[in-house]
């Protein structure tokens, strides 16, 4: 091989390797090698196609190659990732060689060029999900609910089994975070056509007074500001879903207006004699224990009933386990791109601080956790020092730590653990898994110490 | 018994279910995620021995799978994709009839550069497809374009992945 050539191979990072007509490897050099050892075994002196399959199918064409009656076979963006997840793209470039009824196969590493073309493809696939109008569709709608926990998957089938069902009420609960606005979308999106209407109201965010006339609309004149008339939030939603978030917080007064409008499918816009039909989905979401607001009189028992007819509970953050660091994932690509930065990933203290904590705040706290995390982060992956937890900063296995003191008689080291992880055995329904994480224990950690204290 | 090794190419528009199918058929797992494919992956399963009508000979295939990403270019990069191939399973899906629209085209160059190479049609999502006459109609004529069987399938709950492998294998065999 000349110089020259020798220097361009170096320049551009490509390996070669010298096989015979018999396909037997006569030499592999030290960037073949190393570009293939993160794929498979050392290059040795054996059958090419072992090591590249790929070529399998066309010994007729490359055996011309050599014989220099082709001029190349070029294979492009050879997947090798393996089931790690670790990505490794390559090409291959089969040329005759210098040597007589020899061949040279060219080998580029182009596994950052391939991810970055599947960045691409998979935000034209998505937008062309968005604008499609099929089972297709649904089916991306629901992976947008991120996770693969049994409670998610539940979660997925319901929507699933009640997009079906486009005129059925829905009454979203859960804690606040835990993504009942994402799940009424996905709903919506599911059930409905692409040009369906999804309206929200927020009954917390409204005053009473002005609740009614969101809800309704009003006729011009209907009180001193109605200069114009105007249609309500019902109407808006016609044809599609009305997404009434928090309505636990809705006053008692209005429950009763809004249970009659369900009831009869016709309102009245304030100021006006004439009731207007509509044929609309409701989907009501609360972070409050509906049935409690009933007994308490807070909630009217009616209403309840009838918005009660199918009831899904998104599970809180904490429960999810392995969910947590997917979800965590999602995101800091998403801030990725927002703040154009490029961390990778999160130290194994940070996912332990991650999955250990309980996230009263769900989904929501996570997201402005790692957005702080994401605007002060200057390394290739963020720590645990990074996480700032409820105004604290955040420490492997003590971020929810109480401050003991040792009694004047002192303890037993060994009794206080027991009754700990007794404690968060409990605690976690029995669940190893769990009860680790809430000790900031690794599994077979808290195995070995279930042995040593009897308590397996 | 023979063994011999032959090179299998799964074809059809973006998001039909390629990688699907293969991941059902080599590792019997499915996932719900879709994620675009890139290029080529190749995986291998060796599947049962079948009998030669003719001869009696049992032989039994390996199959090398090319799981192919969708192609909006035919090229002669791409082109030797197809290079040396026995067969291929050209995947449609049935929830998007359009997607069987493009099956001629791809089918059609696939066999510009493997002539011998037999097809078989498959229609994929079968487990939430509703059952409609047109496009069952549609996937029988494309099918029958090529002299060969359309099947449908499911990769999410497995339905006829094994059979149209199992199928593609015993026209290989045994050519008409």
């Amino acid at each position: 091989m000349s110089d020259a050539l020798e220097q361009l191979l170096a320049y551009k990072k490509l390996g070669t390797v010298v096989f015979d007509e018999q396909f037997h490897i006569v030499e592999a050099d030290k960037r073949a090698q190393e570009i293939f050892v993160s794929i498979g075994p050392r290059l040795s002196k054996s059958n090419l196609l072992d090591f590249f399959p790929e070529l399998i199918g066309s010994e007729e064409f490359i055996k011309q190659i050599i014989h220099q009656q082709k001029s190349d076979f070029y294979l492009e963006f050879i997947n090798r990732s393996t089931d790690d997840e670790r990505a490794t793209y390559f090409n291959l470039l089969v040329l005759p060689d210098e040597q007589p009824n020899h061949g040279l196969l060219i080998l580029e590493n182009v596994t950052d060029q391939a991810l970055a073309a599947q960045e691409l493809n998979q935000q034209r696939y998505e937008l062309f999900l968005y604008k499609s109008d099929s089972e297709f569709r649904k089916q991306f709608l629901s992976e947008s609910i991120l996770g693969n926990s049994e409670a998610i998957q539940l979660i997925r089938e319901t929507i699933q089994k009640l997009s079906k069902f486009p005129s059925a009420t829905v009454l979203l609960m859960g804690e606040t975070g835990s993504g009942k606005n994402l799940a009424a979308r996905v709903l919506h999106y599911s059930s409905m056509s692409a040009d369906a209407p999804f309206v929200e109201i927020n009954c917390a965010a409204l005053p009473e007074h002005l609740i009614e006339s969101e809800l309704f609309g009003y006729e011009k004149g209907a009180f001193t500001h109605a200069v114009t008339a105007k249609r309500g939030l019902l109407e808006e939603a016609q044809g599609g879903t009305l997404f009434l978030d928090e309505i636990g917080e809705m006053p008692l007064n209005m429950q009763a207006k809004l249970l009659n409008a369900l009831e009869t499918k016709q309102f009245r816009r304030l100021g006006s004699t004439k009731s207007i039909e509509v044929d609309i989905r409701v989907i009501a979401a609360t972070n409050r224990n509906l049935q409690n607001e009933v007994e308490e009189k807070r909630f009217r028992e009616d209403l309840f009933y009838r918005l009660n007819v199918v009831s899904m509970t998104m599970p809180p953050l904490r429960e999810l386990g392995a969910d947590i660091m997917i979800i965590s994932e999602y995101l800091l690509k998403l801030f990725n791109v927002e703040f154009k930065k490029d961390v990778k990933g999160f130290t194994e203290d940070a996912r332990q601080i991650l999955l250990g904590y309980s996230w009263p705040g769900n989904v929501r706290e996570l997201s402005n956790c790692l957005e702080r995390a994401m605007i002060f982060a200057d390394q290739d992956t963020l720590d645990a020092s990074e996480l700032i937890i409820s105004g604290t900063q955040a420490r492997p296995g003590k971020h929810q730590a109480h401050q003991w003191t040792v009694p004047p008689g002192g303890i037993v080291l060994e009794d206080v653990e027991r009754q700990l992880i007794f404690s968060a055995l409990e605690q976690s329904g029995h669940n190893k898994s769990k009860a680790a994480r809430l000790l900031g224990l690794t599994r077979d950690t808290l195995r070995y110490r279930l042995d040593k204290y009897q308590l397996s | 018994m023979a063994s011999v090794k032959k090179k299998i190419c799964l074809l059809g528009s973006f998001a039909v279910g390629k990688t699907s199918l293969v991941e059902r058929f080599v590792y019997d797992r499915f996932d719900e995620k879709y994620l675009t494919t890139i290029g080529v992956k190749i995986s291998q399963k060796t599947l049962p021995p079948i009998q030669v009508p003719n001869s009696g000979q049992m032989i039994q295939h390996t199959f090398l799978i090319w799981d192919i990403a969708a192609l909006s270019k035919f090229d002669s990069v791409v082109m030797n994709y197809f290079r040396g191939a026995a067969g291929a399973l050209v995947v449609a899906d049935l929830t998007r009839p359009e997607t069987i629209g493009h099956i001629n085209e791809v089918c059609d160059r696939f066999k510009s550069i493997s002539p011998d190479a037999i097809v078989v049609v498959l229609g994929n999502k079968l487990d939430i497809f509703k059952e409609d006459k047109k496009t069952l109609s549609a996937l029988k004529t494309t099918a029958a374009d090529y002299e060969t069987d359309f099947i449908l399938t499911s990769a999410k709950t497995g339905e006829r992945v094994e059979q149209a492998f199992m199928n593609l294998s015993q026209k290989i065999g045994c050519p008409q």
